[in-house]
């Protein structure tokens, strides 16, 4: 079937010969040195000034950074973050044009027991980015992964943003900055000695553990993901910062948009991909490399010699069908090879996107996923893949009464699985909840669609870090409490019999 | 040591459901199949009793197996619809006449009366003739064009008040997927809408009762229930850039078989920007079907077979619709533009 | 020594186009040291009745996803797919679902 009204033209253009001239295309005097795309050719003086006027822009556009405010920069290593801790430290500059006015601080985060790094090699990467970050002269903190282990529930909570700051105070706020005309420079604020933190060995051990829990890499990619979210949140709010700055370029935001498509997170889309993410209330997250490409990134740090330092992450060196998020990476690059358009059209879609339904700024707590803290798509209409989904499992599983003619009356709103039915309901054990332990929660009714995807991929639950458990049962707790009420408070209008 | 019917417990299991991973029994499955069928019916409301509804019929899986799901929830459930099938002959030499003789089967199969329209009645042209002219780039675009609106032609015709249409799961979802990578928003916020209403004259209500059926289970309810189907691929090659979506739906699926319903489920919950541009919808100046331009594509493609300049209707060349329908002639540098090229 | 052992192939749904239109074929499989296994009837498959563009049958060492696999009328995720082991008479179907709809 050449189905689904095809009425597309073909309009999609396949990839030309580039035609280089020899003279940037912006100067017309110096040779060409990067060419961007096939019409866009840069000389390095050219280049520079674009690539640094791309960053303020993209920073005065949005306006959502205060001046005098405390941005936290989430290094890995990578060449996108190390190109934008360069921009900051450029942008800080006494000389430069336009100067950025925000005090930076860089947090980097070592997974290395995440791709079972030796202590010893996780201790020399630690020293090679500790190298870089002194020489960029802001105040750094150095995180092993382990640490999210201990963090505090109120992570997974949104704290209510301080007061709204809105477009229009942002000019008063620049006017202010100025007149305050700060006596100390800014970038001369002397730079807190951070040691890393020891790591016990147990530690390690657990988190590899929980990580191991996870039977499939594309449920192990999207915990590590998640956790590595909570600790650099709450590395924000302990250490002051009111932003958090994220290295995502635009080659990554488009692979990271078809990933989430991929894995159900269409709700959540305009908070994964766009400019900045609110959705932890105080700490907002903001993507300033987002229209850069892969290949300008990597231009850039070749000629001006931005050090980079290597990690492996957790899909290093496997195939391309080992995770969603690697068959994904790989499609796009390989598609891109083809049609050039690609990554930029993927990645304009995202801009036309935003977060689904209602406000994003409900405070009501069983309303946000308890893992990636966005708001909850699984409250659906009848008609929907979520209960179609629900419906299946229910026709698919032994009936407790065993009468066969019931036809799918309407299913139980959330996750219920297989209740009671025993071993023998869940077939080979794949795909249900039977073997949870008794005091493990049963996180489904509290996770949006994407986050019980990854969860179903869990083998147990049990090992997830205790301020996870512990806020989930608190919040299960509250939800039965207020069932309870709403039984009272029922008028004999509404039968109470299916809330 | 063979895998036991995770829902009757007793037989021996025929299939993997990729939508949960249970494992069924052949009766099982046919009971969960047609059910689910059943509670997307309801759940979308998608008829009414008493309603003539025309099945689109190519005689392919999908819509052999619809006709057979339909027919059989219409008597086990009393939808109270009256049902026939509804084929459209593209003149495709070694294909759609091949495919047309299943439908015909069908027809007798199910004992629902059968209604082919054909390109040629109505629009004087064959896919076989328009390929000769336009070559094998672009005639997929003429095919899709022409059929949406031969399925409305035929189903005014018969006077029906709906027509469903085979699309599965894997379909919506690579749907979804092609609308992003073509940067498409305003599709991609309608494409996963399992029905869409009239949208003005001549445009008859449609809807789709396999949208959460997988593919897997579609070819597998076929097979185990001996159905008769025609799967030969078109003859003039299918579009090769909706091949790479394809392509990546099934590796996809291969990696976590629940990806392709929770690709719907993403599109479902898709929020496009306030202030994002958005076509209007108008009706075509010339035909009254419904139109974003002055010129429907179908009246622009059909004017360029006509006037031997099939590039019209290829690209945007909205700025010649006046023109076209005020009959002026075409300068000679326009006419050069829009003449068949190199194939 | 495993024995030869004699299975019937049958391709479905458009798959036949890649065998030159035959949709059933009765084989058999030389003996070798170990039992056959699915694994390496692909390749067996690949080398002897695969006529023109393997790509569109199979990718790595497994089938191209899209193919379904029924091995004695059971689907063959049941089965242990690639490692499932062949016995004499098993009767195996290979269907596309790439084709037609």
């Amino acid at each position: 079937m050449c189905q689904v009204v095809e009425e597309y033209p073909d309009q999609l253009e396949r990839a030309d010969l580039p035609s280089v001239s020899k003279k940037c295309g912006k100067c017309k005097e110096a040779s060409t040195a990067v060419v961007i795309r096939t019409a866009d050719t840069y000389c390095r003086g050219c280049f520079k000034e674009y690539f640094v006027h791309k960053f303020r822009a993209t920073l005065g556009k949005n306006r959502i950074i205060f001046p005098g405010e405390k941005v936290l920069l989430a290094v890995s290593g990578g060449p996108s973050s190390c190109a934008m801790l360069n921009q900051v430290q450029e942008g800080l500059n006494q000389n430069a044009h336009k100067k950025l006015r925000f005090l930076p601080g860089i947090i980097y985060i070592d997974e290395g027991c995440a791709v079972n790094q030796t202590v010893e090699e996780r201790q020399r990467k630690v020293s090679e980015l500790q190298a870089v970050f002194k020489a960029a002269g802001f105040p750094f903190h150095i995180m092993p992964l382990e640490q999210v282990l201990d963090l505090p529930n109120s992570v997974v909570v949104a704290a209510p943003s301080p007061s709204e700051q809105l477009a229009s105070t942002y000019k008063a706020a620049v006017d202010h900055f100025i007149q305050a005309k700060r006596s100390n420079d800014l970038t001369a604020q002397d730079q807190e000695e951070t040691s890393v933190p020891y790591v016990q060995e147990s530690h390690t051990q657990r988190l590899q553990q929980l990580i191991g829990s996870a039977k499939t890499l594309t449920a192990r990619e999207d915990l590590l993901n998640t956790l590595k979210q909570h600790l650099l949140v709450h590395i924000a709010r302990s250490k002051g910062y009111s932003k958090l700055m994220l290295g995502d370029n635009c080659t990554r935001l488009a692979v990271k948009l078809l990933t989430s498509i991929s894995l159900g997170r269409g709700a959540q889309l305009a908070q994964d991909t766009g400019f900045s993410d609110s959705r932890y209330g105080d700490i907002i997250v903001v993507r300033p490399m987002r229209d850069y490409s892969a290949n300008e990134i990597a231009s850039y740090n070749h000629m001006f010699n931005v050090p980079c330092v290597v990690i492996p992450s957790l899909n290093t060196k496997t195939p391309d069908r080992a995770s969603v998020h690697c068959l994904t990476e790989s499609f796009v690059t390989k598609l891109q090879v083809d049609f050039p358009s690609t990554v930029s059209t993927i990645y304009r879609t995202s801009e036309k996107l935003q977060t689904a339904g209602r406000s994003s700024i409900s405070t009501n707590l069983c309303d946000r996923c308890l893992l990636c803290m966005c708001t909850m798509d699984t409250a659906v209409e009848k008609a929907s893949a979520f209960q179609a989904t629900q419906v299946s499992t229910q026709l698919s599983q032994a009936k407790p009464t065993g009468s066969k003619n019931t036809g799918p009356e309407q299913p139980t709103a959330s996750g219920q699985c297989c209740s009671g039915a025993g071993t023998e309901g869940c077939g080979s054990g794949v795909g249900c909840c039977s073997s949870a332990s008794v005091k493990t929660p049963d996180l489904k009714s509290l996770l949006c669609y994407s986050c019980q995807l990854t969860i179903k991929d869990m083998l147990s639950v049990e090992h997830l870090p205790a301020y996870i458990l512990s806020e989930a049962q608190r919040r299960l707790r509250r939800f039965r409490m207020r069932e309870d009420i709403s039984e009272f408070l029922l008028d004999d209008g509404d039968e109470g019999g299916d809330v | 040591m063979p895998v036991l019917c995770s829902a009757c417990t007793e037989k021996r299991a025929v299939l993997k459901r990729p939508k949960t991973g249970h494992s069924l029994c052949k009766e099982c499955f046919f009971w969960a199949f047609e059910e689910e069928v059943h509670y997307t019916i309801v759940a979308a409301q998608l008829f009414k009793p008493g309603e003539t509804v025309a099945i689109a019929a190519s005689g392919g899986k999908d819509s052999t197996v619809l006709a057979h799901v339909m027919k059989l929830l219409n008597e086990r459930y009393s939808y109270g619809l009256k049902l026939m099938l509804l084929s459209v002959d593209e003149g495709i030499t070694g294909y759609r006449d091949d495919s047309l003789e299943t439908v015909k089967r069908n027809q007798e199969q199910y004992e629902l009366p059968l209604k082919i329209v054909s390109y040629e009645e109505l629009y004087g042209w064959t896919m076989d003739a328009i390929v000769k002219q336009v070559g094998l780039k672009n005639n997929c675009t003429f095919c899709g064009v022409f059929r949406r609106q031969a399925l409305d032609r035929g189903a005014i015709i018969l006077k029906v008040d709906k027509i469903c249409t085979g699309h599965n799961a894997d379909d919506v979802a690579e749907t979804v997927l092609m609308n992003v990578l073509r940067g498409d928003v305003a599709r991609l916020r309608r494409c996963t809408a399992i029905s869409t209403a009239s949208e003005g004259e001549g445009v008859v209500p449609r809807c789709k009762p396999l949208k959460y059926s997988y593919e897997k289970e579609i070819v597998l309810y076929a097979y185990f229930k001996k159905l008769d189907y025609f799967s030969t691929e078109c003859i003039y090659s299918p579009n090769a850039y909706r091949g790479y979506a394809r392509t990546f739906l099934k590796d996809l699926e291969s990696i976590r078989p629940s990806s392709i319903m929770d690709i719907i489920h993403s599109g479902e919950n898709l929020c496009v920007r306030e202030g994002v541009k958005m076509p209007v919808q108008g009706t075509c100046k010339r035909c009254g079907y419904i139109s974003s331009q002055a010129l429907c594509k179908s009246c622009v493609l059909l004017e360029g077979l006509n006037r031997g300049l099939p590039k019209l209707g290829i690209g945007k060349h909205h700025r010649l619709h006046d023109k076209i329908l005020s009959q002026q002639p075409l300068t000679e540098k326009e006419e050069r533009k829009l003449k068949s090229v190199d194939f | 020594m495993a024995a030869p052992i004699a299975i019937h192939l049958e391709f479905g749904g458009g798959a036949e186009l890649l065998f030159e239109g035959l949709k059933e074929h009765r084989v058999t499989l030389p003996s070798q040291l170990e039992p056959w296994d699915m694994k390496q009837l692909l390749v067996w498959i690949q080398r002897n009745l695969l006529k023109e563009r393997p790509e569109l049958f199979v990718q790595g060492d497994s089938v191209r996803p899209g193919i379904l696999v029924l091995i004695n009328d059971a689907d063959w995720e049941l089965m242990g797919e690639l490692e499932y082991q062949l016995q004499d008479q098993d009767n195996i179907v290979f269907i596309s679902t790439l084709h037609g709809g």
